[in-house]
């Protein structure tokens, strides 16, 4: 797609303050329970006996957040999962649920890696991050880039941006981008572990 | 929950929808009709969804939250009355040197605080409350009335007047201030003394020679600490106590090049994004830590060979370092470096001692002292959190002694003081830009001047006696509290007493737009307005200046502050005019005429607002028009006002910068008018208040529940009953107890209790485990989160959740920190927060922990 | 596990069910015409065809429960061009249709008996094809624990499994019906039904051993995975290793050991009301199998990424 719309994200900046979790919670009305964006942790590493100093553990950690919102991916395996074709990629790469097609299966769900596609329980049907369409028809960015205090999202063509700062689209905890080709373009904190090979784990702590 | 347990009413939809969002919304825009009181005409979701295709008009709303941040900009979308969304600086572009002053997650989430089910929405009075307390024992699990304003008011007045009667001024207890003036003209009430979030820095600061960290600060800008090429910070987390810009300033150093330290018990998500090197160290001990720096700079230094220390500095700018440097008449003896290098009481203060209880061992200590000490340009930066531990008096003071040592004060590049809340990586002292005064006169009416340490009034109010000074206890007899604009019960230590001194007095009363802890154990609760349904509110940082306006319409019966006051005044027979002699819109006029910027040249102020005729007459105020930089459109519609900044403009700020090139002619505000290691004013302070006793120098203070607390027998280190060193840090769900019942922020932030992996396995604790957690003061409950970002032996609570407690058992299941934290008084009124030895264990009681989200809404008053 | 996820359970456990046993009775029928002719053929077999129409009922009724919009269920077949589970749902729909229509036709005897026997090829290759799609619905390259050839593989069994058995307790009920009402043809349906369990212990017998080989291969393909299929693998080794062994026991007691007893007893005449004794349970042992597989399964999927 030539015009592919995409996120930037720096995840050497990000301090994992969920401003853009919430911006789009606002932007979007969305209720406890859904999340178009979401900021994860991802972290792990042990104390050691200090080499220098046996008698003390010496801290051999890491940790780093990442902020995740729909990939608007090139290959979006909701898409093609959708039996409703409810889905749609926009000329300018944008991919959309139409919540009048949708018959609230969940099968999208399954599909896509990046946990993008969300059951509204009201509608029963599902959404997910729309990219602030009606912001970006209006020449504006999307909320969550706005709303990024530490700078760390940014909104364009993907080329552009691929351009701007290389071509890594995937970190743990993201899947690996063969999936689905994510639109995305990511600065590596310098904690961060390649997608699938990682040895560490999600840190956020989720209650049930 | 039984329905008797008046403020856990479960509602079927505890959590905001997004229905139920529209609804209140269309409730409150003015389109909402009142039926029998209650059932408000409201707009379908699908109309509300009509109008958010109209653009509607984007308002500045206030965040006026004390959260440490930068009082960031938030601009809600009003369509026909209704909130659709909210956005946050887009005024200009965004650089580097000239930021957006963007929001944060809290900030983000206030239209769920603003039009929160838990929103207080009528005056209200506990159920067996009669006049002289009823059953008192009821506060905090009886039922709620609602009752009527008028009711409410002269409740009030009655009780104000009965118990001054009865007990004199004296017998009242002020925790706020939004009354003070009705109060002031009644003669007065008791009020606290002591600090809150700065710890020891409050007084201690200003007596040596460096600033609070908040009215003054000893930093340089944000720009000037770009040149810095190390940034060492003691216990600071400004990326979740810090929002808004702060971080991104930090950033803006490492990226031009400076390396970071950070020396702090955990890992934390500043330091995950900005830390080259974490040197883990337990609470309380940072003062060990850096007496054993100074210790190796002492032993290590030569002069020429070896050139550790800032001699000249140090014999220029300060007083007290060794026995040729000391005020007058003072004991020879007395003097830091004879202290440090255990001249006279054989205890060297070596990192072998320090090590022992700060954790870090001795050739970490070594190399970090010799890393500051041979790097050009140091910001020397500490958050208040490591002062706020028990017996810290003299922290400060040894922390802005080895500043000193290392030359790290007074030139660019090089700072040593408190880089904390909204002054946080950016230091200075002279503001850019600031509002004007409300123009409402000061009250000349005699009151009494009669105050109680911080950390001792429950005590006092439980025991009837307080501490006046050091040689002089002084019976008191406090039988009512009053809670104007305050969440003392719950951010004040020692919760546990604090409860049972509520259920002692025989009236409290509190005002406040949320049912927190202090609504919870309150006899009468008058409901006021937030900031978003007010005139107007001024407020800014250094760079910036908000003005933020009535966002939407007071909502149900809620009441600006100012008016209960004037209307409580009136009933207690003063001049409703004298209490409140200027109507909301005409101090906000003043405040707004009265804006004033500093010029390009950073010495002369200009007035900002240009305004016309036209403008007093549509504003209907008082007034004469003016002639200022913005017109008054543009300010109301940018709803701030930010001064362009750039590498070497006029308004870069550089502490100390004149006092160091000339200490004789540019003196501090000391005793001495330098530097002070030894001061005598902090230590006559601190002792003569009667709590504890310090010396002049810098001397370590064993903490009360320190680490060593946590051993039955340190010497032979035998771990007593409390083993654990508990901090209660900044949380982001909140801004101190504010915003604690937004769902939002609940579900993104769940309060954890955090601990490392070590110490759960050795209790056969497991992640999200419910564990009970226990000190010498309370106890509460939590889920378990593990972490290996903690050093073992230390977990961590955030402050400020609302106390949930059990009756049955005690505990509070809530994680309110001050349940834990005890009330120990010390010389400064200072609360000892990250001090607090505790055991953890399973929990197998009875009480069932749902996840916070998942709670019900504390709802008071039902709706009919 | 929410009702939704129930219902997949029991659409794609009956689904397969009815395709096995579809396929099974053709090939059952098709014997026993060559050894008994075409009517004690139809005589064993017709009713069980019939029995297989209300369990496509209840499976499809099943797989609406597990959408949230049941209202657009028929929206759910425009996006063949790439999605499976439009193909799962148009095949299902196209199985059902034509083995109805092939059912009522062979009850009434409607139609030459080659039209029929294409109406009955025809729902068979529809059903092969079904269970084709519901396998590749799951086999997703997000879900490592269904993006294996494990899932075409047991799908498969788990249709002829589940066929075998039903039609096994389908013939035995049948032949328990017939002999009540009367006596006079006993002898050749007794034989039939001998034959036909007989088939049926070793078809049950053979797959269960298809399932074992393909079981220990599943597990290292996993082990040697993606994280996210060892965290699939350490679901199933740890908080639902109970139920793992319990499936793996039920299906070497219903497809092994009892299947083994039924071949034995079934050989010899005199014992068919004790193949009855050993039928049932050895489907419902099947069966239970089967569901308590599939709901680990569905439990133990651990997707890649977030």
């Amino acid at each position: 797609m030539a015009n592919q719309m995409a996120f930037y994200f720096n995840a050497s900046v990000c301090n994992g303050c969920k401003a853009c979790e919430i911006a789009c919670k606002s932007k979007n009305n969305l209720p406890v329970g859904r999340n178009w964006r979401k900021v994860y942790q991802y972290g792990g590493g042990e104390w050691v006996p200090d080499p220098l100093d046996p008698a003390f553990q010496k801290p051999n950690l890491y940790a780093y957040a990442v902020s995740v919102a729909c990939m608007h991916c090139e290959k979006p395996l909701c898409l093609e999962a959708c039996p409703a074709a409810a889905i749609t990629k926009q000329e300018n790469g944008i991919v959309l649920i139409d919540a009048d097609l949708c018959i609230g299966c969940r099968y999208c769900q399954w599909a896509c890696p990046y946990g993008a596609p969300q059951f509204d329980e009201e509608t029963a049907t599902m959404t997910k991050c729309n990219m602030c369409v009606d912001e970006v028809a209006e020449g504006k960015k999307p909320y969550c880039v706005d709303a990024c205090v530490m700078r760390a999202l940014e909104f364009g063509e993907l080329e552009e941006l691929r351009q701007k700062y290389g071509d890594v689209d995937a970190i743990e905890p993201l899947p690996p981008s063969n999936i689905t080709h994510p639109s995305l373009v990511v600065t590596p904190h310098r904690h961060s572990q390649p997608s699938g090979k990682g040895t560490g784990r999600i840190l956020d702590f989720e209650e049930v | 929950m039984s329905k008797k347990d008046f403020l856990t009413k479960t509602l079927t939809e505890t959590l905001l929808s997004r229905r139920s969002f529209l609804k209140w919304s269309a409730a409150l825009g003015g389109t909402a009709v009142m039926a029998g009181g209650l059932n408000y005409g409201l707009k379908t979701a699908s109309a509300a969804a009509d109008a958010a295709a109209a653009e509607g008009e984007w308002i500045t709303g206030a965040c006026w939250h004390n959260c440490g941040g930068q009082r960031c900009l938030l601009k809600a979308q009003v369509v026909d009355g209704v909130i659709q969304k909210i956005k946050t600086d887009d005024t200009h572009e965004d650089t580097d040197d000239y930021p957006q002053l963007r929001a944060c997650a809290r900030g983000r989430s206030q239209q769920q605080q603003v039009l929160g089910a838990d929103r207080l929405k009528y005056p209200m009075k506990r159920k067996n409350w009669e006049p002289g307390g009823g059953k008192k024992e009821l506060r905090g699990q009886d039922e709620w009335v609602r009752i009527s304003w008028e009711e409410a008011l002269d409740i009030v007045a009655s009780e104000f007047l009965r118990i001054k009667e009865a007990y004199g001024n004296e017998g009242i207890v002020e925790l706020g201030s939004t009354l003070s003036r009705p109060i002031q003209m009644l003669g007065g009430a008791i009020k606290t003394w002591g600090t809150t979030s700065w710890g020891t820095w409050y007084y201690t600061g200003p007596f040596i020679g460096l600033g609070d960290g908040l009215s003054n600060t000893s930093n340089n800008d944000r720009l000037d600490m770009r040149k810095s090429n190390l940034i060492v910070i003691f216990g600071g987390n400004p990326a979740w106590s810090s929002q808004g810009n702060a971080m991104k300033f930090y950033m803006d150093a490492k990226k031009a090049g400076a390396k970071f330290i950070f020396i702090d018990p955990f890992y934390n998500d500043s330091a995950m994004v900005l830390a080259d090197e974490w040197v883990p160290i337990r609470p309380g001990t940072d003062h060990p830590l850096v007496l054993a720096m100074a210790h190796t700079l002492l032993t290590e230094d030569d002069p020429i060979l070896n050139p550790l220390i800032d001699w000249d500095f140090l014999n220029r700018c300060t007083i007290g370092f060794d026995r040729y440097h000391l005020p007058e008449g003072v004991d020879s003896k007395e003097n830091f470096k004879d202290y440090v290098l255990g001249t006279y009481d054989r205890m060297p203060k070596t990192p072998e001692w320090a090590s022992e209880i700060c954790g870090v061992a001795p050739y970490k200590i070594r190399a970090l002292a010799r890393e500051i000490a041979m790097t050009k340009r140091v910001s020397l930066l500490t958050a208040w959190s490591a002062a706020r531990t028990n017996n810290s008096d003299t922290w400060p003071q040894v922390f802005m002694t080895f500043g000193a040592m290392t030359g790290n004060i007074g030139q660019s590049g090089r700072m040593t003081g408190v880089s904390c809340w909204e002054r946080t990586a950016n230091g200075g002292n002279q503001f850019l830009v600031g509002s004007g005064g409300s123009g409402v006169p000061r009250l000349e009416d005699e009151a009494i001047n009669m105050t109680v340490n911080n950390n001792e009034l429950w005590d006092a109010i439980l025991t009837g006696q307080y501490t006046k000074n050091a040689t002089e206890k002084q019976d008191v007899n406090i039988q009512m509290i009053v809670h104007d604009g305050s969440s003392s019960l719950n951010q004040k230590v020692g919760m546990t007493k604090g409860i049972e001194a509520h259920r002692k007095v025989e009236f409290v009363l509190t005002l406040n737009f949320v049912p927190n802890t202090n609504v919870k154990y309150s006899d009468v609760v008058l409901p006021v307005t937030t900031m978003w349904e007010r005139v107007a509110y001024f407020k800014g940082n250094r760079e910036h200046l908000i003005w933020a306006r009535k966002v939407i319409d007071p909502i149900f019966e809620t009441k600006d502050d100012d008016w209960v006051a004037a209307e409580l005044g009136a009933r207690l027979g003063f001049d409703p005019m004298v209490i409140r002699p200027l109507t909301p819109e005409q101090i906000a006029f003043n405040q707004l005429m009265g804006c004033w910027t500093l010029n390009a040249d950073g010495k002369t102020k200009d007035t900002l607002v240009t305004i016309t005729e036209e403008d007093i007459a549509e504003l209907g105020v008082e007034g004469e028009p003016q002639t200022g930089k913005i017109s008054l459109q543009e300010f109301k519609e940018n709803g701030i006002y930010a001064v362009p900044r750039g590498e070497g403009d006029n308004y870069t700020f550089i502490s100390h910068q004149a006092f160091r090139a000339d200490p004789e002619a540019n003196p501090l505000k000391t005793t001495s008018g330098k530097l002070e290691i030894h001061c005598q004013a902090n230590a006559d302070f601190v002792n003569g208040k009667g709590f504890t006793t310090i010396r002049a120098i810098p001397t370590y203070n064993k903490p009360t529940e320190g680490y060593e607390d946590t051993f039955s027998d340190f010497e032979n280190k035998v771990k007593g009953d409390f083993p654990l060193q508990l901090v209660t840090i900044h949380y982001r769900r909140r801004s101190h107890s504010m915003l604690d019942s937004v769902p939002w922020l609940r579900e993104a932030f769940p309060q954890e209790f955090a601990m490392n992996q070590v110490d759960a396995e050795a209790r056969g604790l497991k992640q999200g485990d419910i564990v009970k957690i226990t000190s010498r003061h309370g106890a509460v409950i939590r889920p378990l989160f593990l972490t290996e970002r903690l050093l073992a032996g230390v977990v961590y609570l955030g402050e400020g959740a609302w106390a949930e407690i059990d009756e049955a058992s005690g505990i509070d299941k809530a994680g309110a920190t001050n349940t834990l934290n005890g009330a120990i008084p010390t010389g400064q009124g200072h609360q000892g927060w990250n001090t607090c030895n505790v055991q953890v264990e399973k929990y197998t009681g009875p009480i069932e922990l749902l996840p916070d989200f998942k709670w019900p809404q504390r709802m008071p008053v039902e709706e009919a | 596990m929410a009702l939704h996820d129930w219902a997949l359970i029991v659409f794609t456990v009956l689904a397969q069910m009815s395709v096995g046993s579809f396929i099974v009775l053709g090939v059952v029928h098709f014997f026993a015409a060559r050894k008994a002719g075409m009517e004690q053929a139809d005589r064993l077999s017709d009713r069980a065809l019939l029995a297989i129409v209300p369990v496509l009922a209840l499976a499809f009724g099943a797989s609406l429960l597990h959408l949230g919009n049941p209202l657009n269920a028929y929206r759910a077949v425009t996006n063949i061009g790439t999605s499976w589970l439009s193909r799962e749902i148009l095949f299902g729909v196209s199985f059902a249709v034509v083995a109805t229509l092939f059912a009522l036709l062979q009850w009434r005897k409607i139609g030459p008996f080659i039209f029929r026997t294409i109406i009955a090829w025809i729902a068979s290759i529809l059903g092969l094809i079904l269970v084709f799609s519901m396998a590749k619905v799951y086999m997703l390259p997000s879900q490592p624990s269904w993006n294996t050839l494990a899932t075409p593989i047991t799908f498969f069994v788990t249709t002829f499994l589940l066929g075998v058995m039903a039609m096994g307790i389908a013939f035995v009920a049948n032949y328990a019906y017939i002999h009540k009402k009367k006596d006079d043809c006993i002898d050749a349906q007794c034989s039939l039904l001998r034959d036909s369990l007989r088939g049926i212990s070793i078809a049950a017998v053979i797959l269960l051993g298809i399932e074992l080989v393909v079981l220990p291969v599943y597990i290292v393909v996993l082990a040697t995975g993606s994280t996210a299929a060892v965290a699939s693998l350490k679901m199933m080794a740890g908080e639902y290793l109970v139920l793992f062994i319990l499936r793996v026991t039920l299906g070497f007691l219903g497809a092994g050991v009892l299947a083994l007893f039924l071949y034995q007893n079934a050989s010899s005449v005199g014992r068919e009301k004790f193949i009855g004794y050993l039928a049932y349970p050895a489907f419902f042992a099947v069966l239970a199998a089967e569901v308590i597989g599939r709901f680990i399964f569905y439990a133990t999927h651990v997707g890649i990424g977030l």
